[in-house]
Parts: C-alpha cells; structure tokens; sequence
C-alpha cells in the first residue's frame, strides 16, 4: 500500500508546532493533553461544561456548513450570534414566561438572519465578496453589542458590563438534572435540527438545488436553479442559525450576555463546518470534537497554562484536515 | 477648524499606513492567484515578533529583521499549504489566523519580552510609513511595466495557459506569498512600533480592512492606496469626533467605531461589482 506521506508529514509538523508552542509556555505537554482529557470528558461536571460549549458550536458548525453547500463562506456566525443573543434576552426579559422563550427563541433567530441578509445581497446583486462583508458586519455587530451592553441594556446594579438576568420561567428545561450533570433541552433542539436539515439535503429538490449551487454555478444556472435567490437564502438561513445558538444559549445556559459573550464560537463553526467535510450529519461529531478541545483548554487556565492553546489547536486541526480533504477530493477527479 | 482638519489629514496619513502596506500584500498575493485572508495573521505574527526581538536585543535593525522573517515563513507556509496540499485559500487562511492569534495571546502572557511597560527598540512610526507610499508606487511600476509583473498578472489570470507558455505558477506563487510576507511584516512592525509593546490581537481586524480595500480597488496598486486612504480617514474622523457632540446630541463612540467597517461595507455595495478580480484567483 501505498502511503500518504506528504500529509503524514503535514500531519507530524502540526503536532510538532502544538508541543512546541506548549514547551514555550512552560507545560509539559504530556501532562497538559492528559489534564485537557480529564477536564473535558473525565468526570460529569466537565460533561456538563463541554456538552454547554457544544450547543452554539453544533449551532454555528451548522450555519457555516449549510452557507459552504452554496458555495458561500459564512465568516459572520460570530456577529450573528451575538446579535442573535441580544434580542433573545431583550425578549426574555420583556416577557418572562415559557411563552416569552419561544418568542425569544424566534427573535434570535430572526435578528441572526437579518445580520447575514445585507451579505447575502451584496454578494448575489452586487458580486461583493462575503468574507469581507461578513468580517464588517462583525466588527459593526461587535460595536453595536458594546454599545447596548454598556448603555441601554446594562443592568446598573452591577459593576461588569452585563445584561439582567432573564425569569427563571423563561428558562429553557432541563432534560437531565442530577448535579453536578446536567443538560438542558437546547442541545437536543440543534441536533434535531441537524438531522432534519441532513433529509431534506437529500430528500427535497430545493436541497438538491443548494448543493448544485455550490458545486457548480454554471451549471446549476443553465438547469434552471436560481442562483441568486439560492445564495440570498442560503446566507439567511446560515444567519438564523447562528442566531438560534445565540439564543439558546441565552435561555439554556447563561441566561444573561455580557461582552464577550460569543467567545469565538462564531469563528469555531467555520472549523466545525470544515471538520465535518461534505456529511451534515458529520457536524455533530465534529462540534463534540470542537466543545471537548475547547473545554480541555480553557479549563488549563487552572494549571497555569494561558488562553489561546485553542485557537492554535483549532487553526492546526482545521488547516490538516482540509489538507486530507484536498487529497480525497484531487484523488476523485 | 483648519487647525482640526491639518490633525485629521495627518493622522489619516499614519492610520492607513498599516493598510497600505497589507494591501500591498495582498495584491502581489491575489495577483498571483492566492487568496488571502491570511494578512492579518502575517501582521500580527510580525507584530509580535518585531516588539519581542526589539525588548531582547535593543537593536531596531534585528527587530525589523525578526519581523519580516517571520511574515516571510508565515507566508512560506500558507505557499505550501495551497500550493503543495492544494488547501482551500479561505479555509487556510483562517487556519493560520486562528493558530497565530492563539500562539501570539499564550506568548503575551507568558513571555517576560512582552510583558515589559518600557517601549521595544523599534525604527520610528514615520519610517515605515514613509516605506507604505514609496512602496506603493514601486508596486504599481513593478506590476505594470515589468516583466516579472506581467508573469505575475498571467498566472493570476489563467493558470493553465500560463503554463502552457512555459510558466511555472507554483514557483510565482511562492515568490508572491514571499514578497506578501515582507509587506506584512512591515506592516505588522509598523503597528508595534506605534507604542512599542504588544498585546493580544493588536492587529485587530486591519488585515481584513486591508483586503476589502484590495477589493475596493479593483486588485490595483494605486487605487487600493486611495482606498486605504478612505479607510485611513474615517479612523482618523472616529478619534476627532469621539466623545464630541454633533448638533448637541452625545452619539456613542461606539457609533464612530464602527464607522471605517460600516464604510467599507457601503462601498463594497456599491463599487464591488464593477471591479474584475484576477480571474485565476483561488484556483491551483
């Protein structure tokens, strides 16, 4: 047989430069790996903690794979969500009843789908590039969270820059309450979404359509499949999504926004996405993989090592395997 | 007033430097067919290099030497990963931001040569500057009227025709994300040399701004300075009229803040279309 070398290599390289970077700051990066493990999957209060972070990872991994099967790079899932969370809270604290989380729930949505729609715009009538305008509407979605975190919706009681609280009425239920492992409802609604949106990938013409879209513009053109309204619409919806995690979270699990809220989860989803290759049903797994690593090293915190250990992971994971996805891809034309 | 305009001229002028010289690099990048988000990774990976370097040794010359040589290697990286393994641009891209950004936060906090409130020996703001605008004109000629420039704008354009003529692409790409890298670590060292220290994220987002104002330009030197210029000016307007009252009414700085990115937006809307990117861009 023979063997891929030149990504075992890529491989050995990437693994070469995570225990280095571990060495620079003073780990021993058996040691670290181990403590990532038992802090992320070891007991069930680290299950708790990771199963929380997969909820807006499975969230944005999802908004930024149904963008990619239009062909469209979704880089704004950070701003949606964020944008997202804060009309869900501004809801939930407006209306404090189970009602008021459905209501919140719709609004986050609605809010991470008109923060992605200017993008999807310029790029199907305008020919702008949706990275870029995706970053802007970040940095502008950033800008407008720091102002109502700090002005309008600041709770004044207290120091840190953070919103009230919501109702415990407007909670979204537990599924599983057995501290210290718990599990609220939010996780199940996105996975359901996932396998949904997998069936009708395969099953519906209009997911037929998305997919022809993306692989092949032309082509989909002169079979008729309209290639701006698809682009448009792909683009929303990845918003709505990535302002679904936003609001679940929310409800689920913070119950309040602060700044920075969104944590980078916005960014994740694009590895999540790209971890996942061509299977939506392979996003699941893939933002389990994303919640355990980034669980694993914030908690090191605890052992002295300093934040960022995940985005160098994250970067090196999310580069090697779309090098293997590069290979498969090459090796089937 | 005259007196507020001459400050809002000048600092429009040493506000786009960092951009121009981005997107600089981005141009010899995309021109040869890479895409690249990758800048501001570059830049910050310079930046942090160029502040270390300079707290280690004191000597300006190294500091700028470790910045481009960094930038360099980053870019060599980001050569092989699309040229060899045949990564997709944006998700490489992506990839070596994230992993710079995290590796540059861990050594913020780790490394004592960062920690240090005394300014790192750096060559003056005003040098590289200077080097964003006279670099920008050399480009310009470069790309035009050379012959190099014309290998660059073929495989740019169309890969395998430029082939067929005896032309090697990868080996031009390579070149490109070289030279990419020096004008981000130019950049990246102007941005520490501002202050002289580093902090996470130091770049923040001027990379990107970069890249739109590449686009902005339809992929040519001169207009993208032009449009690093806009970008330029309406940071230099947020730092005038922060916290300032326009007819009386206290509008929030975080108004003026998003104002360069909103700009950047707008114009995007409305000039994008016309501009022809390289028609090779992303292709191997």
């Amino acid at each position: 047989m023979h063997l891929p070398w030149k990504h075992i290599w890529l491989t050995l390289a990437a693994f070469a430069l995570i225990w280095l970077a571990l060495v620079a700051v003073g780990a021993y990066p058996p040691e670290a790996f181990r403590e990532m493990i038992i802090r992320s999957v070891g007991k069930p209060a680290a299950w708790r903690e990771t199963l929380f972070q997969m909820t807006p990872l499975l969230a944005t991994g999802l908004a930024v794979f149904v963008a990619l099967r239009a062909g469209l790079f979704n880089i704004g899932a950070e701003g949606q969500l964020m944008v997202g969370s804060l009309a869900s809270v501004a809801v939930a604290l407006a209306i404090p009843s189970a009602f008021g989380m459905i209501l919140a729930i719709v609004a986050g949505i609605v809010a991470g789908a008109l923060w992605a729609l200017p993008a999807g715009l310029i790029k199907a009538y305008r020919g702008g590039h949706e990275v870029i305008s995706t970053i802007m509407l970040n940095s502008i979605g950033m800008a407008l969270a720091g102002w109502l975190l700090a002005g309008p919706m600041r709770n004044k009681l207290q120091e840190s820059t953070t919103t009230a609280a919501i109702d415990e009425a407007a909670y979204i239920p537990h599924v599983v309450d057995q501290m210290p492992f718990r599990m609220n409802l939010s996780l199940i609604i996105v996975t359901l979404i996932t396998v949904g949106f997998a069936y009708w990938l395969k099953r519906s013409v209009k997911g037929y359509e998305l997919s022809l879209v993306g692989k092949n513009p032309i082509a989909a053109k002169f079979s008729g499949a309209a290639l701006k309204k698809v682009t448009v619409w792909s683009m929303t919806a990845s918003g709505a999504l990535a302002g679904l995690g936003g609001a679940l979270m929310v409800l689920g699990d913070e119950h309040r926004v602060y700044m920075g809220f969104s944590g980078g989860y916005g960014f994740d989803g694009l590895g999540v996405a790209m971890l996942a290759g061509g299977s939506p049903i392979a996003v699941v797994p893939s933002a389990f993989l994303f919640a355990v690593i980034s669980q694993g090293s914030d908690s090191l915190a605890q052992i002295q090592i300093p934040k960022g250990l995940n985005g160098v992971l994250l970067g090196l994971i999310i580069i090697v395997f779309a090098a293997y996805r590069a290979k498969k891809e090459t090796h089937h034309d | 007033m005259t007196n507020d305009m001459m400050q809002v001229l000048m600092s429009t002028v040493v506000l786009s430097g960092p951009l121009i010289l981005a997107a600089l690099g981005g141009l010899f990048s995309e021109r040869s067919g890479v895409i690249n988000i990758a800048l501001e990774g570059k830049m910050l990976g310079a930046a942090c290099t160029a502040v270390f370097i300079g707290a280690q040794t004191g000597s300006p010359l190294l500091s700028l030497i470790g910045a481009l040589g960094a930038a360099v290697i980053i870019g060599l990286i980001h050569a092989v990963l699309t040229q060899v393994y045949n990564v997709d641009h944006i998700i490489s891209g992506m990839g070596l931001n994230a992993s710079i950004l995290g590796a540059t936060t861990l050594f913020a906090k780790t490394l004592p040569q960062l920690q240090t409130d005394e300014a790192a020996a750096i060559f003056p703001s005003s040098f590289f500057w200077t080097m964003a605008f006279v670099l920008a004109g050399a480009a310009a000629l470069y790309i035009a009227r050379t012959r190099g420039g014309l290998h660059l704008l073929a495989v740019g354009n169309d890969p395998d025709k430029s082939r067929q003529m005896g032309l090697n692409p990868v080996k031009i790409r390579f070149k490109s994300l070289a030279v990419a890298g020096l004008l981000c670590g130019l950049s990246g060292a102007l941005i520490a040399s501002t202050s002289g220290n580093f902090v996470p994220n130091m770049t923040d987002g001027r990379g990107y701004i970069a890249l739109a104002a590449l686009i902005l330009g339809g992929w040519r030197a001169i207009p993208a300075l032009l449009a690093c210029l806009l970008f330029g000016f309406f940071h230099a307007l947020e730092l005038m009229l922060q916290g300032q009252p326009i007819l009386g009414v206290d509008l929030p700085p975080e108004l003026w803040q998003s104002l360069p990115y909103a700009a950047a937006l707008i114009a995007l809307a409305l000039f994008a279309g016309h501009n022809k990117a390289p028609a090779g861009l992303g292709r191997p």
